[in-house]
Parts: C-alpha cells; sequence; structure tokens
C-alpha cells in the first residue's frame, strides 16, 4: 500500500506554521479512498491511480488551503498580538491609577494663571507604568507580534486619552460654548503631556527596555540551538 | 452533471445537512454526499477540505481526532449548534431558489 502521508507531505507544502493534521488528514482521506476502491475489486496499481486523481491538482488545493487558514490567522493574530496584550495594559494602568485615587496619595496637580487644575500628574502612578509596558510588551512579543504592534500595545492605555484631547476637546471646543473657559490651546498642551507624553514615556520605557531583552535572549537561543 | 457554479453554492448545504444526522470524517462525509445525490455532487480534495476548514472557522462545524473500531485515527466532524441554526435559513432559500427555477422554465415551455 502507498505510503499516503509520505505521498501529502511531498505534494503538499503548507507554510511552516500549518499544523501537521492538515497532511495526517488527507492522507487518511486517501487511504480510505484506496481502500474501498480495493474493496470493490479495482487492482492496486489502478485504485492507487484514481486514488491520486482525487487530489486532482495539488497546487490548487494548496492555494485554498493556505488562503482559509491566512483568513483565519489574521483574526486570530489581531487579537492575540494586539488586543489582548493592550487591553491588559489599559486594565492594569487605570487600575493602578484607581487604587492610588482611593488610596489618597497626592498628586502633582498643572495650573494655568489663574490656578485651575490642568492637568494631574501622579508620581506612583508614573513609575509604575513601565511595569505595565513590560507586560504589554511581553505579552505581545510571545503571540508573535511585529515591533509595531507591540509598540501600540505597549502604549495602548495612552491612546484613548490622546484621541480625547486630540478630538473629543476640540470638537467640544467648537460645538460648545459653554465648555469650561479653562480649555485654552495652552491647556490641551498641558493636557497631552499629562495624560499622554508624561504616562507614555515609562511605558516605552519599560515595554522597549522588555521587547530588547526578550529579542536579545531569543537570538540568542536560536544561536544556541543551532 | 451540475456546474461548478452550481456545486459551489450547494456544497455547504450539503455538508450541513448530511453532519445533521451524526458526525462524520472527510472522507465518509463525501462519500455519503456522492452516494445521497446519485454522483451529482463529488468533492475533490481541493473542494472538501479548504470548505470543510472554512466552515469550521464559521464555528458552524466542529471537527476533532478520534480514534475508531479499527484503530484509525480520523478528523470527525459534527454540526454545531452554530450550523444547525444555519441549516433551516440555508435551506429555505435554496428552495425558494428551486421554486423560483421550476416557475420560470415551465413559463418558458409555454
Amino acid at each position: 500500500m502507498p505510503d499516503w502521508q509520505k505521498l501529502v507531505c511531498r505534494h503538499l507544502h503548507l507554510p511552516l506554521d500549518a499544523p501537521p493534521e492538515i497532511h495526517a488528514e488527507l492522507a487518511a482521506h486517501l487511504e480510505d479512498a484506496y481502500e474501498s476502491m480495493l474493496r470493490k475489486g479495482i487492482n492496486n496499481s489502478e485504485a492507487a491511480k484514481r486514488t491520486l486523481g482525487l487530489a486532482q491538482d495539488w497546487q490548487d488545493l494548496q492555494r485554498k488551503i493556505t488562503l482559509v487558514r491566512s483568513r483565519k490567522d489574521t483574526m486570530t493574530n489581531r487579537v492575540t498580538q494586539l488586543w489582548l496584550p493592550g487591553l491588559a495594559t489599559f486594565l492594569l494602568s487605570t487600575g493602578i491609577l484607581a487604587l492610588l485615587q482611593i488610596s489618597g496619595l497626592k498628586a502633582w496637580i498643572l495650573t494655568n494663571d489663574g490656578d485651575l487644575p490642568i492637568s494631574v500628574l501622579y508620581v506612583w502612578w508614573l513609575i509604575l507604568l513601565p511595569l505595565v509596558g513590560a507586560i504589554g510588551a511581553y505579552l505581545s512579543w510571545r503571540a508573535g507580534g511585529s515591533q509595531r504592534v507591540i509598540l501600540l500595545s505597549i502604549v495602548f492605555p495612552v491612546l484613548p486619552f490622546l484621541a480625547s484631547i486630540l478630538v473629543v476637546l476640540p470638537v467640544s471646543l467648537i460645538l460648545d460654548k459653554f465648555i469650561a473657559h479653562n480649555t485654552s490651546p495652552m491647556s490641551l498642551i498641558l493636557a497631552l503631556f499629562g495624560w499622554v507624553l508624561a504616562p507614555a514615556a515609562p511605558l516605552l520605557a519599560g515595554g522597549l527596555i522588555t521587547q530588547r531583552f526578550l529579542s536579545r535572549r531569543s537570538s540568542l537561543d536560536g544561536v544556541a540551538g543551532r | 452533471m451540475i456546474g461548478s457554479g452550481i456545486k459551489r453554492g450547494t456544497a455547504e448545504l450539503a455538508v450541513l445537512s448530511v453532519l445533521q444526522h451524526g458526525p462524520l470524517h472527510g472522507y465518509e462525509l463525501a462519500r455519503r454526499i456522492e452516494q445521497q445525490t446519485n454522483g451529482a455532487l463529488r468533492f475533490t480534495l481541493a473542494a472538501l477540505y479548504p470548505m470543510l476548514y472554512r466552515m469550521e472557522q464559521q464555528r458552524w462545524i466542529r471537527g476533532s481526532w478520534e480514534t475508531g473500531a479499527n484503530g484509525r485515527r480520523r478528523r470527525c466532524y459534527r454540526l454545531s449548534p452554530a450550523g444547525k441554526k444555519k441549516l433551516s435559513p440555508l435551506r429555505r432559500e435554496w428552495a425558494e431558489l428551486f421554486r423560483a427555477l421550476r416557475r420560470l422554465t415551465k413559463v418558458a415551455h409555454a
């Protein structure tokens, strides 16, 4: 009897990350078809020829399976490489901030000329953020995220603030004439500093150091494994 | 023989309909469909497996490796709750299409 597994592996070149079960499943199909033909009284060589005919076009099969799998991978990758690490860093960051606020730790408050608060800096929050960035980088890196995706996962907690400062506040300034009088261009810049730039810096510091460490370690493992 | 375009459209309905009666592995699934359609629907590997993988992604069917009575491992597919839900509207759509085509051909003959 032909070795169907070997035959399928020889003809069907799937991407390296494709599960080996695909080859096994197709080989099992051919084996069942071959045996069914033998039971019908067809001789060995004719049965083998007809069984191979079931595959018809290996390249077409390869292309279709790769296409179906790539759709799945794109979806899965986006979730595991970006959304889950991003959500984790966002929840951790806001959770830490909430705990610090509840615990009553004093914040450094930026004010404008009229002593109105514009931005609040929680120093302990900023001190802890490198750890959050590191966790984001690790989760995204572990899922195989690219440099760009890892970067996005690291700074994910500040993205909602960035969006609200760049979009929501300017739109409110234009549309709402009763908007708080301290929302001047200067206060927008300070808010951008307090809620985006200041937290982004420690997030990036922790995240990028972690990413560099992990990349170096994996490349060393690769060298050692050779 | 039925043309390839129609086959593609009916293939999903055929798979769901056959799996409704119990789990089957790929070869047996293709054999049953061929048998029950008197050979009108016949699958090549390139037609069957990409479709099964796609239907699995859509969560209409679920595949799992099982060991049969002969000790051989086969990947068996079974209908998921989502697949069961999908089956009745799909049947309705195809029944409507066939009724419409029948009416059309009758008018054309008359």
